[in-house]
């Protein structure tokens, strides 16, 4: 709740000192943030009645001065040269910046040289620079997601780049909460170290007294962790429902694209799926497949059963009443084809690539031991001719995470097996990624099988037996945040920046995930603080990943320390 | 939630330029380009960061935005806005007076049936006019301004459809009270003209009741006919002019109701019309995202279509008037050859 409310109390500011009719103008990233939390019709009643770009608002000609223009963007030089190019010109009556992150002197001296008109009203920093999508989870949409994964010396200018912007976000959101927290980074990634140190920098020495709030009696924390710690839960197949259509399909800022699926009505060709807007989906978006079925069930009998009491209109009042429903009707018919339409593209998609037999091997893979069988499944699978390339790249990344050290020929084998039979892929992947996120990178207990505690609770699971074959995995933050809930995180993994320190345990985490979260982790944290320990979790990360975006990144990592080793050798 | 102003520093910034910008501005429409570039070569050293003190009083030469008219759609949506504000004061005034009829009378509850009545309909043609008006909002064309002609029609059709809702509810609301009042009209305290107007209702609320309702009013009628023969004298005048009063009454309450209902029926109407305006929140339809989206592909294909147009209307309103035109010629040439050759 709090990271929705925190955007769209400044959106409120924003707009409400402004009398009259307005325009706002975003920018690429901004338009992610202001629409998953502010809907259209919500603007026009506060009278916005334009929202437009930044880029495309430059093109245009007509002047509008009986609008007020708010400006929401980003502080980036290619904004500063656009705000520059139309104050010069302007085409509004009024002209009130805000902007969503800290402004650098030299920008506000370039845009107070530009403003040969007097145009602007105001100058303002409104910190919501994260893109708000569940009450305790929040994303930076970051394009170029892939560079944590490279060394420092390969891209030096993107890495600080990326760096950069992950700590504007972080400073956003400490900003938005009004909080200064004690920073701990996780010590084997030197991205994670980066970004702790240079936040830390920001919050204690450049800016100081930006961030000097109110102390409570514990120090809120930031832990800043790094995705190859946890290489398994993005590979794994989802079947909570959020998941699951990030996973087979894509959900990005709350939106669904289901254009690509043909024959579909108009309206039903991009949806939303927001627990905000949506009641059904609040209640049913961390629910199995299963589960979602029956509830969707029971949804459309309700449906059916109201039309059918709509059905036969009699009298005056029937009538009265009807049109007095008609609204709820409308809304109540549009959410269940909805959810049925996208319930059924699911079911499809898991026939089409047996996705039943393929998960269950992945969650033995994840979750259970027994190096042979899992080689006899693995194989098996890879000689199916309808497991999909995805999936059979999956199933030996995760055999090779897991089965590293042991039996390396039968590794080799599969290896080899996967690169006859998929023709797109790419030779040496799976190597890259042992390479990145092995055993010797990680840092916490991914399989439950360094500790002896951890040894022992897993036999005890396996012979308790599990509920849901295909839910049994536990992400690796689970953990993590049982160890900050019982005041545990060891120093020696998860050490402090520079002299900080906590006293017991923090009332506010928020994990920061290098590399990105997945929406398995998200429903991990959303039920951590459902359980009321005393401690609220937020988690955010530079993307929301799916193995699809997992897999590209890995990718794209690969060819670019490909063409750095080359161009190494090269000139030596 | 923690913001920072950073206005003051910015006019500080801005005043302080504009100077240091002005005196560059009067040498530049002095001599000539030689002692321009001396004049931008001392320049730069002055643009310090450090603010300029005096300030020069009378070459600030503001370009200050002139602030046009804004165009005449505005006009007509402030006028919507208006009606809408009138209509909702009226609504309070409805709600009073229906509350007033509700409430038992000693006198005839004709004034305040004729009042709910001039409000209702008021009401009712204030929103009628303010649907018309609101289609003369819809612009043609792709430009910006369409796109805020659009939002804001959008925005007065969902206070529009708001109203009419709660205008049907408080009429709704109303009906029932008043039926219910009146079944429970055998309330013996009612005085004669109280309980012999109970009976005209009684009687012509027949029409819309059901029999176990009738029944009862049927025993009240009685009780009320009863004590009428008590009072025999005073009552007979009495009974008279009521019959009299009971048939027109009849015709105005069968009248009435018809109104109410063609009331709903046209109200119905409206939000019909308005629902195609409005946006159904949560859906994609009112994410913002989506719109912008939208009107770049709305604008590009507005432009073919109004290129489309130009052409056939081109091709189409000219060439004919001008063949026309032609052939006409031709004809009258022929006949006055014709007309020399004959003559």
């Amino acid at each position: 709740m709090v990271l929705v409310t925190s955007v769209r109390d400044y959106i409120n500011r924003m707009l409400h000192d402004i009398s009259g009719m307005k325009v706002l103008i975003l920018d690429s990233e901004t338009v992610s943030n202001v629409s998953i939390v502010y809907s259209q019709s919500e603007l026009l009643q506060k009278e916005v009645f334009l929202v437009e770009m930044i880029d495309s608002i430059s093109v245009s000609k007509e002047s509008m001065s009986h609008l007020k223009a708010v400006y929401f963007i980003r502080p980036t030089s290619e904004n500063i040269q656009k705000l520059r190019y139309q104050l010069s010109n302007p085409r509004f009556g009024e002209h009130h910046l805000f902007f969503s992150n800290l402004l650098k002197d030299t920008q506000i001296h370039i845009l107070a040289d530009s403003d040969e008109h007097e145009a602007v009203q105001q100058v303002q920093e409104f910190y919501a620079d994260f893109v708000a999508g569940d009450p305790y989870h929040f994303t930076l949409n970051m394009p170029s997601n892939h560079l944590y994964m490279i060394p420092a010396v390969v891209d030096p200018s993107g890495l600080q780049r990326y760096s950069d912007r992950v700590v504007d976000g972080i400073a956003a959101l400490f900003l938005a909460l009004k909080r200064r927290p004690v920073i701990r980074y996780q010590r084997t990634s030197d991205t994670a170290k980066r970004i702790a140190h240079e936040t830390a920098k920001l919050m204690y020495q450049h800016e100081t007294g930006l961030f000097d709030f109110r102390r409570t009696e514990s120090s809120p924390l930031l832990l800043v962790i790094d995705r190859r710690d946890d290489p398994v839960t993005p590979l794994l197949n989802q079947w909570t429902y959020q998941a699951m259509v990030h996973e087979l399909i894509g959900l990005q800022d709350n939106k669904v694209d289901l254009r690509a699926i043909g024959s579909l009505p108009k309206d039903q060709q991009e949806v939303v799926l927001s627990s905000e807007q949506d009641a059904f989906f609040k209640s049913n978006m961390y629910e199995n497949f299963g589960d979602i079925g029956m509830n969707i069930k029971r949804m459309v009998d309700d449906f059916q059963q109201v039309a059918k009491s709509n059905q036969n209109i009699q009298t005056v009042e029937d009538m009265a009443r009807f049109v007095d429903n008609y609204p709820e009707y409308k809304k109540m018919q549009g959410n269940v084809s909805k959810h049925v339409t996208l319930v059924t593209e699911m079911s499809k998609l898991v026939e089409a690539r047996k996705l039943m037999l393929v998960s269950q091997t992945e969650q033995d893979l994840a979750c259970n031991g027994g190096q042979g069988a899992a080689y006899e499944a693995v194989t098996n699978l890879l000689n199916n001719e309808s497991v999909s390339d995805i999936d059979r790249l999956r199933l030996v990344m995760l055999y090779a995470l897991r089965y590293e050290k042991e039996n390396p020929v039968q590794l080799m084998q599969l290896f080899n097996k996967l690169a006859s039979r998929s023709p797109k892929y790419k030779p040496g992947l799976v190597q890259f990624l042992l390479k990145q996120a092995g055993v010797e990178k990680r840092t916490g207990d991914l399989f439950g099988n360094r500790d002896l505690m951890n040894i022992a609770r897993n036999m005890a699971r396996g012979l308790k037996g599990v509920e849901n074959v295909y839910t049994q995995h536990q992400p690796l933050l689970f953990q993590t945040m049982e160890s900050i809930t019982r005041g545990r995180l060891r120093d020696v993994d998860y050490p402090f920046v520079g002299d900080h320190f906590q006293q017991g345990r923090p009332q506010e985490v928020v994990i920061f995930m290098v590399g990105g979260t997945t929406y398995e982790e998200s429903r991990s944290v959303a039920l951590q603080n459902a359980t009321n320990s005393g401690i609220r979790f937020i988690l955010g990360g530079t993307a929301v990943l799916n193995s699809k975006r997992f897999l590209m990144d890995l990718e794209e990592a690969q060819r670019i320390s490909r063409s750095a080793i080359s161009f190494t050798a090269i000139n030596h | 939630m923690a913001t920072r102003n950073r206005t003051l520093l910015f006019r500080k910034y801005r005043n302080s330029l504009r100077s240091v910008r002005a005196p560059m501005t009067e040498s530049k429409s002095g001599v000539g380009p030689v002692i321009e570039m001396a004049s931008t070569s001392l320049l730069h050293p002055k643009r310090s960061y450090t603010p300029i003190s005096t300030e020069d009083p009378g070459s600030s030469s503001k370009g200050a935005v002139t602030v046009g008219l804004p165009p005449d759609w505005v006009d007509v949506s402030e006028e919507i806005s208006v009606n809408i504000q009138r209509a909702k004061t009226k609504m309070a005034e409805l709600g009073k007076a229906h509350a007033k009829a509700l409430m038992p009378t000693f006198g005839d509850g004709k004034e305040d049936q004729h009042q709910i009545e001039s409000l209702t309909q008021e009401i009712t043609f204030l929103l009628r006019k303010s649907e018309k008006q609101l289609q003369r909002l819809s612009a043609g064309g792709p430009s910006e301004d369409s796109n805020v002609r659009k939002n804001v029609q959008r925005s007065l059709a969902t206070d529009l459809q708001q109203l009419s809702m709660e205008l049907r509810k408080k009429q709704s609301t109303y009906l029932k009270r008043l039926r219910l009042q009146k079944e429970d009209g055998g309330d013996l305290e009612m005085n004669l003209n109280g309980s012999s107007s109970r009976a005209e209702d009684d009687d012509f609320d027949d029409i819309l009741f059901s029999e176990h309702e009738m029944s009862k009013i049927k025993k009240n009628e009685e009780i009320s006919v009863e004590r009428e023969k008590e009072i025999q004298q005073v009552k007979c005048f009495a009974t008279l002019s009521s019959l009299h009063s009971n048939l027109l009454s009849l015709s105005h309450c069968v009248l009435c109701n018809l109104q109410v209902v063609e009331s709903v029926n046209e109200l119905a109407q409206i939000m019909k019309d308005l629902s195609a305006l409005v946006i159904d929140q949560g859906t994609i339809v009112d994410r913002i995202d989506y719109n912008i989206q939208n009107v770049a592909s709305t604008v590009e294909d507005g432009l073919k279509q109004l290129q489309k147009a130009e052409r056939t209307q081109r091709s189409g309103g000219m060439v004919k008037c001008a063949s026309v035109l032609v052939i006409l010629c031709f004809i009258m040439l022929v006949l006055l050859i014709l007309k020399e050759i004959f003559l």
